[in-house]
């Protein structure tokens, strides 16, 4: 069995002889078992054979081993050379791969957002050619309010109609709770209306104080606080700025207090008219027109409620009212009258406060 | 990575060479065998007139880098063997290295004894086959065969006893071998 295995070893591969085994083999410096193994190696190797057979020699030996160091040390030289420039190359290849992408990266995007530009333009003149009305609807909603003669406080008027209408649910508790002096800002705005008012309504404001209050007679004293209540209820709605202006105060002095049952039943109007919750712009425009009502710049409030008489809802109707009720301060009580009669015809909720009004007048 | 490289067998430093173009592992194969083909290029140098070590290494070592990357090598010491005598001999400077066909059927017949380590029982098989294969050897061929791998007795000695050269003692065992592996990859082909 050892025999048979041995034979294998006929076959075996064993390495060549290295730099240290070369001038050992030769020199007999090798054990038995090395010996045997680099001669079955050298049964096969002709370069080992040739290598010790040149060696045997005294003359080459002496030139062998300086040989043999040079080109080791040439060998390990060109292979640093070599592999410096190769990793120079490398790094070359890299960065030359880096720059070709970004380029690609930067065609790359640069197509994209021509095409998605492209593409908006395209379906932006499609959303235009589809819904006009909608934008013009939008735009009337924006323009509306510029169309009057002074814009800025109108729109700043809006603002803070809207504000209130947001504000709503809790009007009351705004109403009690005391204003901060840097939380209100609609107070500068108020001072110009208050000015104006001031300013321009002044003049005509005793008279129809003093017709009001020679002429009317307690029916028409109920009519005014029937007029009142929406006005009132933009009081509640609207924050302070509403009580320092000196013009609802004369119309609150206008209007004597009435009987607690005609308080009562103004009570009742009121909840009618605020069951039905305004919507939209129209809204807004009302109350806009309210507030300068209630500054007593009237002359803004008539031109406000002209806009809104126009319109078909609600407000419609009601703006009418507070048209003639506006005329009707303003001493113009022709046009008064019309505009109650007006309202008379369109057979609305505020038909039986336009008739009194009428009767009264 | 040097100290690495230098314990990878000679296939895995050529096929980091060519694969991944790595020039230190050319230079690690290259450096293993420098010293026999500086021993081997020796007569050459003190023969050739005017072509000293400066000349003739560079050369050399050029050639064996080129060819290292086209040739199929299956032996580095016959690729080396090769090459340093096509230098030598300017006649077959251009013709590229091609193993021999009994080189070939040396190195798969290794390949299958390694092969067979790992299985006992093809390897019973093959010690079988190899005991056939040995008793149809020339006698000459089958003492020598014993002598050497059976007996580990050594060359000289068993040139000695048959008062034969080193040389002729080893070639005689290199005849044997050839003969044995011929035999063998025969015998599988036929199988």
């Amino acid at each position: 069995m050892e025999n048979n295995d041995k034979i294998l070893k006929i076959f075996s591969t064993v390495r060549c002889m290295n730099r240290d085994q070369l001038p050992r083999y030769l020199d007999g410096r090798l054990t038995d078992l090395e010996k045997h193994l680099l001669e079955q190696h050298l049964v096969d190797c002709d370069l080992c054979f040739d290598a010790l057979q040149t060696l045997s020699q005294a003359k080459h030996r002496e030139q062998y081993q300086p040989l043999s160091v040079n080109i080791q040390q040439y060998i390990r030289n060109s292979v640093r050379k070599v592999s410096t420039t190769q990793k120079v190359e490398r790094y070359q290849r890299l960065e030359q791969k880096k720059e070709s992408f970004l380029i690609y990266f930067w065609v790359v995007a640069a197509v994209a957002l021509g095409a998605g530009g492209v593409y908006l333009v395209q379906h932006q003149n499609r959303f235009r050619a589809m819904n006009p009305v909608q934008q013009l609807a939008a735009a009337d909603k924006v323009i509306e309010p510029i169309q009057t003669s002074q814009s800025q406080p109108v729109v700043q008027a809006t603002e803070r109609a809207a504000a209130t209408a947001h504000a709503a649910p809790v009007a009351d508790t705004l109403q009690r709770r005391q204003p901060v002096p840097g939380e209100v800002k609609p107070i500068p705005v108020v001072k110009k209306d208050t000015i104006k008012a001031a300013s321009a309504p002044v003049a005509p404001k005793p008279a129809p104080q003093k017709d009001s209050v020679k002429k009317t007679p307690p029916a028409e004293q109920k009519d005014d606080k029937s007029t009142s209540p929406p006005a009132k209820k933009e009081e509640k709605s609207t924050l302070q700025p509403a009580k320092e202006t000196p013009a609802p105060v004369a119309e609150k002095k206008e209007t004597p207090p009435a009987p607690k049952k005609e308080k009562e039943k103004d009570d009742d109007d009121d909840k009618k008219t605020a069951d039905v919750q305004p919507t939209g712009t129209d809204e807004f425009l009302y109350k806009a027109a309210m507030v300068y009502h209630q500054q007593g710049d009237l002359n803004e409030a008539i031109s406000r409620y002209k806009h809104l008489s126009d319109s078909k809802s609600k407000y419609g109707e009601l703006s009418r009212y507070q048209l003639a009720v506006c005329y009707r301060s303003k001493g113009q009580t022709g046009k008064a009258r019309r505009m109650f009669k007006e309202v008379v015809r369109m057979n609305g909720p505020m038909k039986d406060k336009a008739q009194s009004a009428l009767d009264s007048l | 990575m040097l100290q690495q490289l230098t314990n990878l067998s000679d296939k895995e430093l050529i096929s980091r060479a060519r694969k991944l173009k790595d020039q230190e592992a050319e230079g690690v194969l290259l450096e293993r065998y420098s010293h026999l083909m500086v021993a081997v290029c020796l007569p050459y140098l003190n023969t050739a007139p005017g072509r000293g070590a400066d000349e003739v290494f560079p050369v050399l070592l050029q050639r064996l880098s080129n060819s290292l990357k086209t040739q199929t090598i299956h032996k580095v010491n016959e690729w080396i063997h090769y090459n340093v005598k096509a230098i030598q001999d300017k006649s077959d400077r251009n013709l590229p290295f091609f193993s021999t066909t009994e080189s070939r059927e040396i190195q798969q017949v290794e390949n299958r004894i390694e092969h067979a380590a790992m299985n006992q029982k093809e390897q019973q098989q093959l010690l079988a086959q190899m005991n056939v294969v040995i008793s149809q050897l020339p006698a000459e061929e089958k003492l020598f065969l014993t002598k050497f791998y059976l007996e580990q007795q050594p060359l000289a000695q068993l040139a000695g006893s048959k008062k034969y050269s080193i040389e002729k003692a080893r070639q005689i065992l290199k005849n044997a071998k050839q003969h044995m592996a011929s035999i063998l990859m025969k015998q599988s082909n036929e199988q």
